[in-house]
């Protein structure tokens, strides 16, 4: 009777289990296939040789993959030694201090933050006084969205270095700049490079921040003084538009850049599962 | 090989040694925590010295303490004066880096670098001198030779340190610790984690690195105490309860305590 309850129960909670499995990835898999559906229809090699056209025309997104690139490599150049550097000081340096603790629990409501606020805090600081959207402000913004991220993943990979390793290095007599450059960082390479690498997953997506900063440029523009076209904002504002054109354009920009963060997740697990060799 | 090892440790002569270390007074605290409590204890030059003791009776706790390792850790605190060549190390104002050049410690777990074998030799070196190639590469290899490594790894000194064995990383580690030319060498349970073999390798070279170092071990294994030491400090509850010549704290010991110990009736 009792085996009869228990095995009924497991049934019950398997059911229930699989079923909200299937829930889950039915969303995922559709949201997928539709991309690629769509996506592959609209693909064609003008896309990496052509300007955004005007409504009506044919055209490529050769201009806003230039500038999604100049901004996120831009934001990683910013927020990558910052958030690393950051991250150091609250693994190693201050370890024990309140002050770090305090600098750690607002790293967390940074990371938090809705990026639709980090947009219109560039847009404050940098664009209104400028005058004019530009892809620095646009990378600024992508920067600040990166620097929480490499904060916590440096400061998480480097606790995991497990003491008795900083013990040994310190019994050696080094200073703590020379052990963490030396010995540190490289047990701690693949969750940092992870780090990164999903931070950067992360800024390639991000419309919100650039709406208010980079805004978007029809044209060819390397000046990053100067709005930016980027991906995110291109599928945004082509996939309102009522063009038929720029709805090809919007789906294909969005396989792209799927096709990109997927790949770059599967560096991230290559990373990962090298570092726990 | 275990048998000259003790009949080694027999012949040894014990003559009244010039002290290298002397322990004053020293009383430390984990927090609230009293670890060791009022202990003295002169620790002779160019000698084995070992520290016995039940777990948790302060014997790593006075490793610790000599090459001041724990200040990594803010709540641990040591009081007294550990005095090395007539001056007292713990004074906040002693260098750090000169106390741990001259104080190598090698630990329980071995703690190879990732990174290759030539790099984890060389990493402290680099740090204290100014080599030449040359140079560094013969200080690699005599500091390799020494930890009876050489020959083991003289054709992979560019492999990666994490593809050694067990033993063999013990002996990295050590490796790395007489590169920079120490004075003391502290020993915390090097074997505990090693096979029988590896662990005879390392005994080996204790009794040979013992003429040029002040060696200080810490072990939880009796007889590898009664193979490798000249002298053995036996503690209790955070007390120095009795030192004294290995073979005398072995076969003849003054305290029942120690006796007791020694025999397998506690701890």
């Amino acid at each position: 009777m009792i085996v009869l309850r228990r095995k009924l129960a497991d049934l019950i909670a398997l059911v229930f289990a699989a079923a909200a499995t299937l829930f889950g990835l039915t969303w995922l898999v559709w949201i997928l296939w539709t991309t690629f559906v769509e996506g592959a229809a609209a693909l064609s090699p003008s896309l990496f040789t052509e300007m955004t056209p005007p409504p009506g025309a044919n055209g490529g997104l050769l201009n806003a993959f230039y500038g999604s690139a100049v901004m996120v490599m831009l934001a990683l150049a910013i927020g990558t030694p910052l958030g690393i550097a950051a991250g150091t000081y609250l693994a190693e340096h201050g370890r024990h201090s309140r002050l770090a603790a305090a600098v750690g629990f607002i790293n967390d409501i940074l990371l938090s933050a809705p990026s639709i606020v980090i947009g219109l805090f560039v847009y404050e600081l940098v664009v209104r006084p400028s005058g004019h959207f530009s892809g620095f402000a646009g990378a600024l913004a992508l920067a600040i969205i990166l620097l929480p991220i490499v904060v916590r993943t440096t400061d998480e990979a480097l606790r995991l270095v497990p003491n008795q390793m900083r013990e040994a290095a310190f019994a050696l007599g080094l200073p703590v700049w020379r052990v963490t450059s030396r010995i540190l960082y490289k047990a701690a390479m693949s969750g940092i490079v992870t780090g990164v690498l999903l931070g950067l997953a992360r800024m390639a997506g991000e419309t919100a921040p650039l709406l208010f900063t980079a805004l978007n440029n029809q044209f060819w523009s390397a000046n990053i003084n100067q709005p930016l076209a980027n991906v995110p904002v291109v599928i945004f504002q082509y996939a309102m538009s009522p063009y038929d054109e720029w709805h090809s354009l919007a789906w294909a920009g969005a396989l792209i850049l799927t096709i990109f963060v997927l790949g770059l997740n599967l560096v991230v697990r290559f990373f990962a599962r090298r570092g726990n060799k | 090989m275990i048998e000259v090892l003790e009949r080694r440790a027999r012949e040894a002569k014990v003559p009244a040694l010039p002290t290298k270390i002397d322990v004053r007074r020293l009383n430390f605290f984990y927090g609230k925590m009293r670890a060791l409590n009022e202990v003295n204890l002169a620790v002779p030059a160019n000698a084995v010295t070992a520290i016995i003791g039940a777990s948790g009776c302060g014997k790593s706790t006075l490793l610790r303490a000599i090459n001041r390792i724990f200040e990594l850790y803010p709540d641990q605190r040591a009081e007294g004066e550990i005095v090395i060549d007539g001056r007292n190390v713990l004074d906040p104002r002693y260098s750090l880096s000169i106390l741990r050049r001259c104080v190598g410690m090698v630990f329980q777990k071995p703690t190879p670098f990732a990174t290759t074998i030539r790099k984890n030799v060389a990493f402290a070196l680099s740090y204290y001198e100014r080599l030449g190639k040359r140079e560094l590469a013969d200080r690699i290899e005599d500091a390799l030779r020494q930890a009876a490594l050489w020959d083991e790894v003289k054709d992979k000194l560019d492999a990666s340190a994490l593809s050694l064995s067990g033993g063999q990383q013990q002996r990295l580690c050590i490796a790395r610790t007489l590169a920079v030319r120490p004075e003391i060498i502290l020993l915390d349970e090097p074997t505990s984690a090693l096979d029988p073999i590896s662990t005879a390798k390392i005994e080996e070279l204790i009794h040979e690195l013992r003429e040029q170092f002040t060696i200080v071990i810490v072990t939880h294994n009796m007889q590898q105490a009664a193979r490798v030491s000249q002298r053995t400090a036996f503690f209790h509850m955070g007390e120095l309860v009795e030192v004294g010549d290995t073979s005398q704290i072995f076969t003849n010991p003054s305290v029942p305590r120690t006796q007791d110990y020694i025999t397998g009736r506690f701890g």
